[in-house]
């Protein structure tokens, strides 16, 4: 049984539970993913044994919490390959669906993050329930917290302030541009160069640039 | 083109990039430009007769785009939507194309001829090779490479504009689908407009306010309402994304017409790293502060005896002959003040005030004030302005009139308030320098002069302070553009020196004339003591000084440089002792800002606030006088 093979039946457990409350047929999950129901039984026992999924034989079956986590992985992989061949390739959307299908098991995470901040900050539905969504702000360092020296693009903008962030986009600070820090004034302000120019910005403005994630943050 | 037609243009640009400049070369009619951004903050209008028509030309002050909503730009957006204005001189920065090509892609938009000149060539054509043809292929508007500082380029803009060679483009960028479907949407709803509809349908999404009062209430709700639909299902608002996909399209113009020279760090951009380092950059701000006041101790002593001597060269007892040729106790009188008050204002104003100026315009143009900004951002912080604060208050040094116009530059008002009254209190302008050096310094002694500049400073901090912790608190903060160093041309350092300081020769010496004239009058008729005597209890009581000082301190609110004038010739030969002139001098430095001021920050922050603060200025400044008064006789 492949990896793969695996992973299917625990994003397919995943998408069954999510909206039933947690636990699901074997027969259910026969019919959904169109095979039989025997080897739902033999794989459900295979993935109880590595502790990914609970089954109890007349009741169902739903994820452990690793299993959930798991899953949730692979499900993010699966949206991030389908929206970028949407969005950025123009694929068709079911076409996409079954691509992604295919390509979710062996895409590295570090991959994934990388796709997924070509597609941008832009959230849909999906990302909603996603646990872990791309381009978290939490995640990403800002010009605020990477080091001197750093050179990294600029992934989103977001601030309390609405005239910061008008600010900010009028001096040129606009999602992927290249800006470096040069050098940065105890806790005030941090000297940048962004395209040809050179601004100091203080540590506010600079809370509201985030950069990708890539970039090194402070230590 | 019709002759005798009028045409109207204005220079739009980003802050610093030089229209000030390229304004003086077109029309002739010199403004001061300086290597900082935020220079130009009232605009100057110019007329040039070319080719049977009348152009007229407006600097406008600098903005980096057209929907921020601060009062810069709507200034120059109204200048934009104005129906009188036929075209635009877009400025555009050669060395730094892309943010320039940005604003100019805004401006094309709104579907307004425009022309674009390329400034700063002189210094681009060393580091990179432009495809000028493709460019104003690409932009569908004639680009005209020019230099503000060699005169190239300037007579093919002359012409161009002149020719009507301003053209309307229809150049847009790419923008997302989600945009155009949305533009689309606020386009439709739109009712005949001034503007390009598409160009102020992208403008309303952006949330520009002063857009925005061109349409209906209606359907500002109706655009509101679309932006924040955007806002939910895009998790980013519209203005994001429409200045990323503006950069976008900038961007690629560049890299499609600009192949840039690799090039080694120049000396300037290893200095400048030395400069904005803080260990090594506070250093320097220290080293040019001593540099500076040992120029102003020093070598305006030093010329001010070369210009007594040069004075009694060439002017010598004239006065004093002439009065005695007149006559009588009356003329004799008048003469011999003048005498003494000319020599005293002009031993200030031409070693101080002239020197003075110098030193501030080499400052301003060698692009070191900015990085002084940032170096006290934190400082500045504490007293509710961020560093931008400290240029305003550096060119109060100069005269505080530009000072409180340059406090426009500050967003909030609780900024400005707070600057101005810095301003005013405890930022002695050049006259006053002046008098503090020149009078005090010379008389009493040069720490004495020290000491007030001391005090000056504490009560700037103090004033400081206590605004930030009273009024209700805004957040503030510095974003600015830090220009190349450049090594200041002489030429603009003594063309900004003499704008500044000529109005002294025209105004400040009839005005002392009028003045000495009226003081003995009234000497003669025995009328200066009634005047005098109600407020002797501050002069003589309070401030050690003579009463008649009051005259004195009264004319200075008319211009600074005539209260020591003035006070000569009511002295009469006479002179204050050491302590009085100290006295004299931290009095003078802190009340009462001159009419000048007043008027501005009248116009500026309001006619309360601003009297507010001029009496407090009075009341700190007795206090102050008082306290040196009492302090000095204890030792
Ligand atoms: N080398 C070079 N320097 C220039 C040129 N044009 C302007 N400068 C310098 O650029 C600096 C800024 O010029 P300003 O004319 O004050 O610029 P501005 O656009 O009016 O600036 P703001 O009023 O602050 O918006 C000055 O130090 C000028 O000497 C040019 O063509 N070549």
């Amino acid at each position: 049984m492949t990896t793969g093979n695996r992973e299917d039946y625990l994003i397919n457990i995943l998408r069954l539970t999510d909206s039933k409350g947690g636990v699901v047929r074997t027969s259910e999950l026969a019919a959904f993913m169109d095979v039989a129901p025997a080897s739902v039984t033999e794989m459900v026992r295979a993935l109880s044994e590595a502790g990914l999924v609970d089954y109890q034989k007349y009741k169902g079956v739903s994820l452990t919490d690793a299993g959930r986590e798991y899953a949730m992985n692979i499900r993010r992989k699966h949206h991030i390959v389908e929206r970028f061949l949407t969005d950025v390739l123009d694929v068709d959307h079911d076409e996409a669906h079954e691509e992604a299908c295919r390509i979710e098991h062996s895409m590295s995470d570090n991959t994934a993050n990388k796709f997924c901040r070509i597609i941008g900050t832009r959230q849909d539905h999906d990302c909603a329930t996603c646990g872990d969504p791309c381009n978290r702000d939490e995640d990403c360092p800002t010009l605020e917290t990477v080091e001197p020296g750093t050179k990294a693009r600029i992934s989103h903008l977001r601030g309390d302030s609405a005239s910061n962030v008008k600010k900010l986009l009028s001096m040129g600070f606009v999602p992927g541009r290249e800006v470096s820090v040069v050098s940065r004034i105890g806790n005030g302000p941090c000297v940048l160069s962004l395209g040809e120019s050179t601004i100091a910005i203080d540590s506010e403005l600079a809370s509201a640039v985030y950069l990708d994630c890539d970039a090194g943050t402070a230590q | 083109m019709p002759s005798g037609r009028d045409i109207q243009v204005a220079l739009i640009g980003q802050p610093n990039v030089g229209k000030s400049s390229l304004f003086t070369r077109l029309t002739g009619v010199g403004v001061i430009s300086s290597n900082y951004p935020g220079t130009t903050v009232e605009f100057e209008e110019a007329t040039v007769l070319r080719g049977g028509g009348r152009l007229h030309v407006h600097d406008l002050p600098g903005t980096y785009s057209l929907s921020t909503n601060s009062a810069d730009e709507d200034v120059v957006i109204d200048m934009l939507l104005d129906s009188e204005n036929d075209a635009v001189v877009l400025v555009a920065d050669a060395m730094n194309l892309e943010s320039g090509l940005a604003l100019c892609i805004e401006v094309m938009e709104l579907g307004i001829p425009v022309v674009v000149a390329l400034n700063r060539i002189d210094v681009a054509v060393r580091h990179r090779q432009m495809d000028i043809d493709g460019l104003s292929r690409e932009l569908g508007v004639p680009v005209i490479p020019v230099s503000a500082k060699t005169g190239q380029g300037i007579e093919e803009l002359l012409d161009c504009l002149v020719e009507g060679g301003p053209r309307v483009s229809g150049y847009r960028p790419d923008y997302d689908d989600h945009i155009i479907e949305y533009a689309g949407m606020v386009e439709g709803m739109l009712r005949d407009t001034r503007v390009d509809p598409s160009g102020l349908s992208i403008k309303l999404l952006e949330g520009a306010g002063r857009f925005a009062e061109l349409i209906t209430p209606e359907e500002r709700e109706r655009v509101e309402a679309l932006r924040e639909e955007f806002l939910r299902i895009h998790g980013d608002s519209i203005d994001i994304h429409i200045a990323k996909d503006r950069f976008a399209a900038a961007s690629g113009i560049v890299d499609r017409c600009v192949t840039k020279t690799a090039r080694k760090r120049t000396r300037a951009e290893v200095i400048s790293d030395y400069t904005i380092t803080p260990s090594t950059g506070i250093p320097i701000l220290a080293l040019v502060i001593l540099g500076i006041l040992a120029v102003i101790i020093y070598g305006g002593s030093w010329i001010s005896g070369l210009v007594e001597e040069a004075y009694g060269l060439i002017v010598g007892d004239i006065l004093l002959d002439f009065g005695e040729s007149l006559g009588g106790d009356f003329w004799p009188a008048v003469m011999s003040g003048l005498n003494e008050s000319f020599i005293g204002i002009l031993t200030l104003v031409i070693p101080y005030i002239m020197v003075f100026y110098i030193i501030l315009g080499i400052l301003e143009d060698t692009g070191y004030l900015p990085r002084v900004v940032v170096l006290l951002d934190s400082l500045m912080h504490r007293f509710g302005l961020h560093g931008g604060g400290f240029i305003p208050l550096i060119v109060g040094l100069g005269c505080n009139v530009p000072a409180v116009l340059a406090t426009r530059s500050l967003s909030s008002r609780r900024e400005r308030l707070i600057a101005c009254c810095m301003i005013v209190l405890a930022v002695p302008c050049s006259a006053q320098i002046a008098i503090i050096f020149g009078a005090t310094g010379a008389e009493a002694g040069i720490q004495y002069a020290l000491l007030i500049m001391g005090v000056l400073l504490v009560i700037g901090m103090a004033a400081g302070l206590l605004l930030n912790r009273k009024l209700p608190s805004e957040p503030s903060s510095l974003a600015m553009e830090i220009p190349d160093l450049t090594v200041p041309q002489a030429k603009n350092v003594l063309f900004k020196m003499w704008s500044r300081t000529k109005d002294f020769f025209s105004i400040a010496v009839p005005l002392l004339i009028v003045g000495g004239v009226v003081i003995e009058l009234l000497i003669a008729y025995n009328l200066l003591d009634p005047i005098v005597q109600p407020l002797s209890f501050i002069t003589e009581g309070l401030l050690g000084l003579p009463a008649v000082a009051i005259v004195a301190l009264l004319m200075g609110i008319i211009r600074k440089e005539m209260a020591y004038a003035i006070l000569l010739v009511l002295l009469g030969g006479a002179t204050l002792t050491p302590d009085q002139f100290v006295v004299f001098g931290a009095v003078m430095a802190i009340y009462m800002p001159c009419l000048a001021t007043l008027a501005v920050m009248g116009r500026e922050i309001g006619w309360k606030d601003t009297a507010v603060v001029a009496l407090s200025s009075i009341v700190v400044a007795i206090l102050v006088g008082t306290a040196f008064n009492y302090g000095l006789r204890l030792f």
